[in-house]
């Protein structure tokens, strides 16, 4: 498949958290975007998963490091070391347990403590091919959306419906923000295409990645 | 920059190639323990004793369900073919019922020829189970090599590692009992919906009086009910708010109890036998929940429980299989009190908590092969709770099959100086000395006491998994060294645990 590219060979390197309630489905989006992959009876994710898939905005290749973290309130302090460097966050919540929306707004100010001002935020309504069990309507979580100025989508991994938008807007968005902040301010130290790069765990992430490729010796 | 010269077994060819092993090495129990006989670590295993079997059934009064025969593993036993999960079985890829994860190894079929030294491990352990009072000094030490599957050998070892059986096995019965007992009294008190509380509340308070004459005309007596209680009351402690409080965790239990093992009969699927399995481990959890206030169910729990379940489950002893629910509990209490800092959130900064295990981890690493811990820390920056939390607060239950899961744990449980040598719980609680500074002294040397006897172990197979693919690692970079390790790559786990084990000295300088 033409979106999937060779792990070393790209012009941008972002890291995007996927946060939100615990088995609202932040897995299932994770392998459904990286791997085309849903599994109706995945584990529980403790402490935090990583994958990474590329994509094309423009006429850029952009590389996604997408973490995923533990959904539950236990870990939550465990998992501040994994907004260091995070650029995007898609808030997830289940739109059959409304629980899981009342919390968004908890997940928000953490997430807002944790990371820089211009993170590009997308909220998530996911399993929204569960009609006949919804239980947040879309409007309502569209206005939260709407004041809050994040993104707003409903998915559903199962149905592989929304994932990839999802996904790639919210990678575009970043594109967006970087390229203006290059053109803008020239200097800032969180966005930078690669080379210098953005301060994803280290700038030798990147470099490193270039160096060595991946498992060749 | 002075590098500390890496002891030359570290590089070996042996761990190179141990990544790549599970192709051409097939994992069986004939050569689980190779690598031990052929080096000086351990003492070496006595050459075979006869079988025990005869013996035991005189000496084992409380245990005569049990067939201890060596040579004779369960699947060819119809008593317990109907289960068809025990242990041995898993090696049976043509059971039905036989897991179906393709993860797990196929091992050899004919696993009835053991090796030797299987045999010898079998019967040393069995000779020490038939003692009047077992050695667990010696138990440890045998057990630390592996405990054979089948004939329930490791459901009663890890019980006595677990010290939830007492050495003195004229003692098994009657500690058995009241423990079962006792299990059956929290089901009753904690599990109880809140109705039945109430109901119970107004009998004990005299309201009762009527009760025939309403339920005959299926009447509620609803003006009975005392404010406090009221499903609607807004009081702190009321019943039903501490039941609706209790029933977020319940559904947190429940979502996880579905997600053990899915890959797994014995845990998944539709079948009226692994539904029972799910209510054990849903009702261990929410009794320990409840018991619990300050830990309450943590994620991960069901992971940890799930190994001791599966193991006292499939004990062929027909006691011990119906009593598993409750002889899990307490095992997964005793092992928790070794573990349990780690859960404690609010433990996560301090010496004892996660946070600090994980930083003696990366010290470890350190101390035996520099190189390595500086292409991961500093080079790469790969921060080693990317990856070592989960294997240390699920201990290591999630990095491999469940049938090599269970074998490291035979290791860890049978640490010599294993959780329940360690300082009892209720030393926590003694007057420490007054004063601030030697109060605190006094505090960080009983922490260090417990958690260098506790973890130390788990630590040294951590540390062995990262050397195992050290070369691997030296030449990845951030992304793919985390993509490795996180999914560690099936390992031939008896010589991961000897160089666990090899690790133990004094690092090479």
């Amino acid at each position: 498949m033409g979106a999937y590219r060779a792990d070393d060979d790209y012009d941008y390197l972002f890291k995007v958290v996927l946060i939100g309630d615990s088995g609202v489905g932040k897995s299932n989006l994770l392998s459904r975007f990286t791997r085309n992959e849903f599994s109706l009876e995945s584990k529980s994710t403790i402490g935090v998963e990583f994958a990474t898939r590329s994509i094309r905005v423009d006429d850029k290749i952009v590389k996604a490091q997408i973490w995923d973290t533990a959904g539950q309130e236990r870990y939550r302090a465990i998992t501040s070391a994994y907004y260091r460097g995070a650029v995007g966050a898609l808030l997830v919540y289940d739109v059959t347990r409304h629980v899981t929306f009342e919390n968004v707004e908890r997940w928000l100010k953490e997430l807002r403590d944790h990371t820089d001002a211009n993170n590009v935020i997308m909220l998530v309504g996911n399993k929204a091919d569960l009609r006949h069990l919804r239980a947040v309507a879309t409007e309502d979580a569209k206005g939260f959306a709407e004041r809050e100025s994040t993104f707003f989508m409903e998915t559903s991994a199962l149905e592989s419906m929304n994932v990839e938008n999802a996904f790639t807007e919210v990678l575009a968005q970043i594109y967006r923000v970087v390229s203006r902040k290059v053109l803008d301010v020239g200097d800032d130290s969180t966005y930078f295409p690669k080379g210098q790069t953005i301060n994803v765990g280290s700038r030798d992430d990147v470099s490193a990645v270039k160096k060595a490729g991946c498992c060749s010796s | 920059m002075v590098k500390k010269k890496v002891p030359d077994w570290l590089n070996s060819a042996l761990w190179s190639s141990s990544s790549t092993t599970t192709s051409s090495f097939s994992y069986s129990d004939t050569n689980r323990f190779d690598h031990h006989s052929s080096t000086s670590v351990s003492p070496p295993i006595d050459p075979p004793l006869p079988p025990a079997a005869t013996r035991d059934e005189q000496q084992h009064p409380t245990r005569h369900h049990h067939n201890y025969h060596p040579r004779k593993p369960d699947i060819k036993e119809d008593k317990y073919s109907k289960s068809s999960i025990v242990n041995d079985n898993i090696s049976n890829n043509n059971s039905n019922n036989s897991i179906s994860n393709n993860k797990i190894h196929n091992r050899k079929a004919d696993n009835t020829e053991s090796s030797a030294e299987d045999i010898s491990n079998q019967a040393l352990l069995l000779t020490e189970l038939s003692r009047k009072v077992i050695n667990m000094g010696e138990l440890r030490r045998i057990a630390s090599q592996g405990i054979p599957d089948g004939a329930g050998i490791r459901s009663t070892v890890w019980k006595l590692l677990l010290g939830y059986l007492p050495p003195d096995r004229s003692l098994w019965s009657s500690e058995l009992a009241k423990k079962r007992s006792q299990y059956k009294r929290f089901k009753e008190e904690l599990l109880m919906n809140p109705s039945e509380i109430t109901r119970r509340l107004e009998k004990t308070m005299g309201f009762d009086n009527d009760d025939a004459k309403s339920e005959s005309r299926c009447v509620l007596s609803r003006s009975k009910i005392t404010h406090g209680e009221h499903p609607l009351s807004l009081g702190k402690s009321s019943i039903w708010n501490k039941f609706f409080q209790d029933s977020e965790i319940i559904e947190q239990i429940d979502r996880d109890v579905k997600r053990t093992h899915p890959d797994m009969h014995f845990f998944s699927g539709d079948s009226s036998f692994a539904k029972s399995n799910q209510e054990a481990l849903r009702n261990i959890l929410i009794v320990f929940a409840k018991l619990n206030p300050g830990i309450r169910y943590v994620q991960g729990m069901n992971e940890i429980l799930a190994p001791l379940f599966y193991v006292f489950k499939n004990d062929p002893d027909e006691e011990m299989e119906a009593c598993a629910e409750a002889d899990t509990f307490f095992c997964f209490v005793e092992l928790l009190s070794g573990f349990r800092d780690l859960f404690c959130q609010q433990l996560d900064n301090s010496v004892v908590g996660i946070r600090s295990t994980i930083a003696r981890l990366s010290h470890l690493l350190k101390e035996h092969d520099e190189e390595l811990w500086r292409h991961l820390e500093v080079t790469t920056k790969v921060n080693p709770q990317f990856y070592s939390f989960r294997w240390i607060t699920l201990l290591l239950t999630q990095e491999f099959n469940f049938t090599d899961s269970i074998h490291i744990w035979d290791t860890l449980l049978s640490d010599p100086e294993g959780p329940q040598d360690g300082i009892l719980l209720e030393q926590w609680y003694q007057v420490p000395p007054f004063g601030y500074k030697p109060r605190l002294q006094y505090w960080t040397t009983m922490i260090l006491k417990t958690i260098n006897i506790e973890e130390e172990t788990l630590l040294r197979v951590c540390c062995a998994m990262l050397i195992l693919v050290r070369r691997r690692l030296l030449a990845g970079d951030f992304t793919s060294i985390l993509k490795l390790l996180q999914n560690y790559p099936p390992t031939n786990i008896s010589h991961l645990l000897y160089v666990a084990n090899k690790l133990r000295g004094q690092p090479s300088h």
